[in-house]
């Protein structure tokens, strides 16, 4: 995509921010918004359109100017200036594609990946280990430093932070990279991987025992033809059985039963299953008694710790009533008393999950744009499990498959 | 010159102009640049703006966009100190190894040693066989620059049992001979606060306001400090607001403490703290410790200082302390839009920020519920901090605002103290984020047990 240009648009709000604006969507569920903060801006991309030049709304022209023509070529650039000078109110101006433009898509992408990544046992997602991908937003973030300046009010702009948190993965990808014939697609978004974080634990004068390990595995020749069992530092250690169907209540009469709504927006990721299909309900009688029993499958990577998940029951829209849930081995489970009129066999059961105190609110159904989601994800876990072309571009947005992509591709035995 | 041939007029964006001259220097600079090539973010804004471009000296350069000749020019400027550049950067890496060599860690290399390594490329060139000796000097000397204000020192001279006698003493006299003459009626300088706020926020960039000059001759902020010694009420145009708005956890200020210890998580409110914990996060914030008068002086001042109105020595600091108060009770960081009166250009700016905020921090899944939800633990109690933002806001204002009496440095025009309260808001939103970003991983965390999220960026203690 480099070198093609596409007509944006620059225009002033009336509180003074630039915003330039692509094609992509404006309003769209949270889940399908990739977002990066950088000097002076936010830019945004749709996760689900094709690859483009970022939408972005400037609050500090001067500040942006350091990577405005970086990104989108200089007539944008011009154009900003121009419509922050007042001269100007809406312009339309081609912009460039840029590496610059490709490595904040592909920085702004793994963040999203980090947070929504649709991770499910049920709907055989696989997972991506947060260390691995951490380290390659260190990377990223290194890679695109232009995007950002010292003024500390750029939450993005954390590779020390990323690098340090996510150090365990430096050895496995350090044993990844020996085991990986130099010549591959792999080996090279490997080695320039490792070598970025490399650099940047350099330049922000980080030091471990970790950075000190990559330091000098970076320095030896790579040995070649001495290819050990390239699955084996990624092996996964979750052993995953679903537990579910066994009943609660021993007894009682069955009345309806149905599934819920999985809004991904309710809860913080690790904690459900991204399925649909992971939040379920049952209705029963018992004498006179009607209790509604909640199901809800755990992520794969769920804590163990007590969380105070709830569910959300709504009953011919009555009001919505909070259920507490606890974890049973790999399900959240809870109970309660259900109103219902006796004769009642065909209740309409509205169910949510979320996380009290974290939840926004219930939003737009969104089962379409989810949908979608498992969609891309699942294109991109395909194209992970296939080699990298060697000659594959090296920045080339969000295209490629992430390390931890291919990571968990290759080593997707237990599905 | 690799620029792009784009014709979109004759000027051209100066990050550009700076980007291509420094790309046709070649190579040697890499320990100066991004993996692009490009130059570091920091190598533009600590070596080629101000020591090479020199935009003060050459006013055309100081602006964003270059007609042909300023270009030209600038390209010249950097090509010209390319030889000097890359002994820079071969002294910068120098200093780095040497700083791993030596186990020093604290501080970003870069602010530490840019400046540094391109005057040892002015005087030595390259460095030599021998530089090695000269780069430890260099290294110990960055890392010994604060010549003794440490907190430790700070701890040194305050256990001292006699010296901490004669302080409480003198803090008693200090305190008990405060000027409490009632306070004259707030209202007018919260009004003139609103017209400085109007002026600052405005779209078009801060504009000067006359309003700030006479609210300082007239000591509106030394008056506020005052209101707040005799508990007035209704300062702010509500009457469910203590004037303090959080500044200290009590009714009144009390008289300040020495004090022998202190915890960045622990600390209490700004105007509650004592004299220990004060001056401890003005030695573990700052930056460039050696410009900060010593540790004798530093306590000795403080005295004064923590018995005058707000804690603060200069008139213009108070008058900040007053306008950030009149902005913080008209912010809405949940965008419930509750209408507050009083609103200006400067709330709309930063409560439009908030807006932006909490629609990336939506699409990041790092959420708290708008309306109070009793279950929400943590979480809640971070979304409850939203809905006072003051008490985060005036925490923050005040700490910068010591800083700068501390270094005798004044907000001399309306336009510096807007950026400093615009800069506090920026950070109060990133403190939001860091504790959310905290609790959140507190629950993810399986093994770790759940703590409360203090002060999430680090705490530190002494």
């Amino acid at each position: 995509m480099a070198g093609a240009i596409v007509d944006v648009h620059v225009a002033r709000g009336d509180d003074g921010t630039i915003r330039v604006i692509t094609a992509g969507s404006v309003s769209a569920p949270d889940y399908t918004r990739a977002v990066l903060d950088v000097a002076g801006a936010v830019l945004a991309w749709p996760v689900l359109a094709a690859p483009g030049p970022p939408m972005a709304e400037i609050h500090d022209v001067g500040r942006a100017q350091q990577w405005l023509w970086a990104v989108y070529g200089e007539r944008v650039a011009a154009a900003v200036h121009t419509c922050a000078a007042g001269e100007s109110v809406e312009v339309r101006v081609a912009a460039d594609m840029t590496p610059l433009a490709g490595g904040a898509a592909r920085l702004g992408f793994g963040h999203w990946a980090a947070r929504w990544w649709p991770a499910s046992h049920l709907d055989g997602i696989l997972a991506l280990q947060p260390d691995v991908l951490g380290l390659e937003l260190a990377a990223l973030t290194h890679e695109c430093q232009q995007l950002f300046d010292d003024d500390g009010d750029q939450p993005d702009d954390c590779v020390a932070e990323l690098i340090e948190e996510h150090q365990d993965a430096l050895a496995p990808l350090i044993q990844w990279r020996h085991a990986t014939p130099p010549s591959t697609g792999t080996a090279r978004r490997l080695e320039r991987v490792l070598r970025s974080v490399d650099d940047a634990a350099d330049s922000a004068g980080l030091d471990s025992e970790a950075l000190r390990c990559l330091r000098s595995s970076l320095a030896r020749p790579r040995p070649d033809g001495t290819p050990v069992d390239p699955v084996a530092p990624f092996v996964r250690h979750d052993d995953y059985a679903l537990a579910a169907g066994e009943p609660l209540v021993a007894g009682g009469r069955l009345i309806a039963r149905g599934s819920g709504t999985n809004d991904w927006r309710r809860y913080p990721p690790g904690f459900v299953d991204a399925s649909e299909s992971a939040v379920s309900w049952t209705a029963r009688a018992l004498g006179a008694g009607r209790q509604i029993e909640v199901e809800v499958v755990a992520h794969i990577a769920a804590p163990v710790a007590a969380v105070p998940l709830a569910a959300e029951v709504r009953v011919n829209d009555g009001p919505r009533n909070r259920v507490s849930l606890s974890r049973r081995v790999d399900v959240w489970t809870g109970r309660a008393d259900l109103d219902l009129p006796a004769g009642e066999t065909q209740p309409r059961i509205e169910l949510g999950v979320l996380l009290p105190g974290f939840d926004p609110g219930p939003g737009p159904e969104g089962g379409a744009e989810r949908d979608s989601v498992r969609a891309l994800v699942r294109r991109r876990l395909a194209t992970a499990a296939q080699p990298v072309a060697p000659d594959s571009p090296p920045n080339d947005g969000t295209s490629g498959p992430f390390l931890a992509e291919i990571a968990a591709a290759i080593t997707d035995e237990d599905y | 010159m690799p620029l792009p041939s784009q014709p979109t007029g004759e000027r051209r964006p100066r990050a550009m102009v700076i980007d291509g001259a420094w790309r046709a220097l070649g190579p040697g600079l890499e320990s100066l640049s991004g993996p692009g090539g490009a130059p570091l973010t920091r190598t533009v804004k600590l070596i080629l703006l101000p020591l090479i471009v020199r935009p003060g000296l050459h006013p055309e350069l100081a602006t964003d966009f270059l007609a042909p000749e300023p270009a030209a020019r600038l390209d010249a400027l950097i090509r010209e100190s390319g030889g000097r550049l890359v002994a820079t950067a071969q002294w910068f890496t120098l200093l780095k190894r040497t700083r791993r060599a030596l186990g020093v860690v604290a501080g970003n290399p870069q602010d530490l040693y840019f400046q540094r390594c391109f005057e040892l490329a002015a005087e030595h060139g390259e460095p030599a066989a021998d530089a090695g000796a000269l780069a430890r000097s260099v290294v110990e000397d960055v890392a010994d620059a604060d010549g003794g204000r440490t907190v430790d020192a700070l701890k040194r001279y305050l256990t001292d049992a006699t010296q901490h006698a004669r302080l409480e003493v003198e803090l008693g006299v200090g305190w008990e001979g405060r000027q409490l003459t009632p306070a004259a009626d707030t209202a007018a300088a919260v009004a003139l606060a609103g017209e400085v706020l109007e002026a600052c926020g405005g779209v078009e960039g801060p504009r000067d306001s006359p309003s700030y000059t006479s609210m300082v001759e007239a000591g509106h902020g030394g008056l506020l400090g005052r209101a707040l010694w005799t508990h007035a009420s209704g300062v702010w145009g509500r009457d469910d607001l203590p004037a303090h708005l959080g500044l200290t956890g009590r009714r009144l200020p009390p008289r300040p403490q020495v004090g022998r210890g202190a915890s960045t998580a622990t600390l209490p409110a700004p105007l509650d703290r004592t004299l220990f914990e004060r001056l401890f996060v003005v030695l573990q914030s700052s930056a460039r410790r050696e410009e900060l008068p010593t540790v004798p002086e530093l306590v000795g001042r403080e005295v004064g200082r923590s018995c005058a109105p707000l804690g603060l020595y200069d008139e213009t600091l108070r008058v900040a302390v007053l306008l950030g108060g009149q902005l913080a009770v008209g912010l809405d960081p949940l965008g419930i839009g509750k209408p507050a009166p009083g609103r200006t250009a400067a709330h709309r700016a930063v409560n439009s920020r908030w807006r932006r905020e909490a629609s990336v921090l939506r699409a990041r899944r790092m959420t708290v519920s708008p309306r109070p939800d009793p279950d929400g633990g943590v979480l809640d109690a971070l979304a409850q901090d939203l809905r006072t933002p003051w008490v985060a806001y005036m925490r923050r204002l005040w700490v910068r605002l010591h800083g700068r009496d501390v270094r005798d440095a004044p907000l001399a025009d309306a336009a510096s103290a807007w950026a400093v309260l615009d800069g506090v808001a920026r950070s109060v939103m990133m403190d939001h984020r860091a504790r959310v970003r905290s609790a959140l991983r507190t629950l993810t965390a399986s093994a770790a047990p759940p703590a409360t999220v203090a002060e999430a960026a680090e705490s530190r203690s002494a």
